[in-house]
């Protein structure tokens, strides 16, 4: 079955396409959930939101872009917005950390409960802190740290998935780490 | 000095923390979960007027209003042509009274 025939089947609604879809994607949409995300079960829902949204939105594929990097394109979107979502709650209810500067890496104020089950115990303290972090990151920076550092991706897959150039994401993977130093280096002042 | 050195060092290691982590499996019943999901929509969807597509509503919505229009003109004319039709018959005196139809007489 060629691609084509196959985005035939998704866009007819064919269950065999999308059983075929889920065997070959799943793993890997929860795995960027995952990277964005580090707890399975918001994980798991987010990635199920992407499946939905393809499911949804199948018929407005053009095949301009190859069908994976328009599904990791979905599935960044969908991570973004939840994080957008709960970090606006937390916000609304950690007002003070706004005005306070002096612990900007507030564990408090982090979008979910961490629980990544691939974080080895000896690690998850500094994994912990670098996802609090990260999440202080412009969406850019975030998008662009998350996929290539988190989740493995190349730089070509990540320019395909946000539609910019390999430069401009080479940049942006610059700024973000060093952000995330600045960062880190306050949080470890601040510690000591 | 070493203070610094130091934060650099944590710094250097909560980087490096990302290497270490290992791949996390989806739980075994998400395709399942999932494929139950889209094909429940999916029967949502497809419901009676699922047919009736927007290019339909509008095809059938210029019908009605042409129908409409016709059916009016056609009673516009309608009454015109009795009202021609009772003029015809009273200057000709073909108008019938109630006398003349009754069987009595």
């Amino acid at each position: 079955m060629t691609e084509n025939e196959f985005i035939e089947g998704l866009q007819n609604r064919n269950a065999n396409a999308y059983g075929k879809l889920l065997d070959e994607y799943q793993q890997k949409v929860f795995a960027t959930c995952m990277s964005f995300v580090p707890n399975k079960e918001d994980a798991e829902d987010i990635a199920q939101d992407v499946f939905v949204e393809v499911f949804n939105s199948i018929s407005k594929f053009k095949g301009n872009s190859k069908l994976s990097t328009w599904i990791y394109r979905i599935t960044t979107n969908k991570c973004l917005e939840f994080i957008r979502k709960r970090n606006t709650k937390k916000r609304f209810a950690f007002l003070q950390a706004i005005t306070g500067n002096d612990m900007p890496l507030d564990k408090t104020n982090y979008f979910t409960e961490m629980n990544h089950p691939g974080v080895i115990l000896e690690n998850k303290e500094k994994s912990e802190t670098l996802f609090f972090a990260i999440n202080q990151l412009p969406d850019a920076q975030k998008v662009v740290f998350t996929l290539h550092k988190v989740d493995g991706k190349s730089y070509q897959e990540i320019s395909d998935i946000i539609e910019k150039s390999v430069s401009s994401v080479e940049s942006l993977m610059f700024r973000a780490r060093k952000n995330l130093q600045k960062l880190l280096e306050n949080f470890y002042k601040n510690e000591i | 000095m070493e203070t610094k050195k130091n934060i650099q060092d944590k710094v250097d290691s909560t980087f490096n923390a990302l290497d270490a982590m290992e791949p996390v499996n989806v739980s075994p019943f998400f395709k399942d979960k999932t494929m139950q999901v889209l094909f429940a929509e999916k029967d949502e969807k497809q419901s009676v007027w699922n047919w009736f597509t927007p290019k339909l509503q509008l095809a059938a919505l210029v019908c009605i209003v042409v129908l409409n229009v016709v059916a009016f003109s056609k009673m516009e004319t309608a009454s015109s042509y009795d009202e021609n039709l009772s003029e015809f018959a009273e200057s000709y005196g073909l108008v019938a009274s109630d006398n003349d139809s009754s069987i009595l007489n």
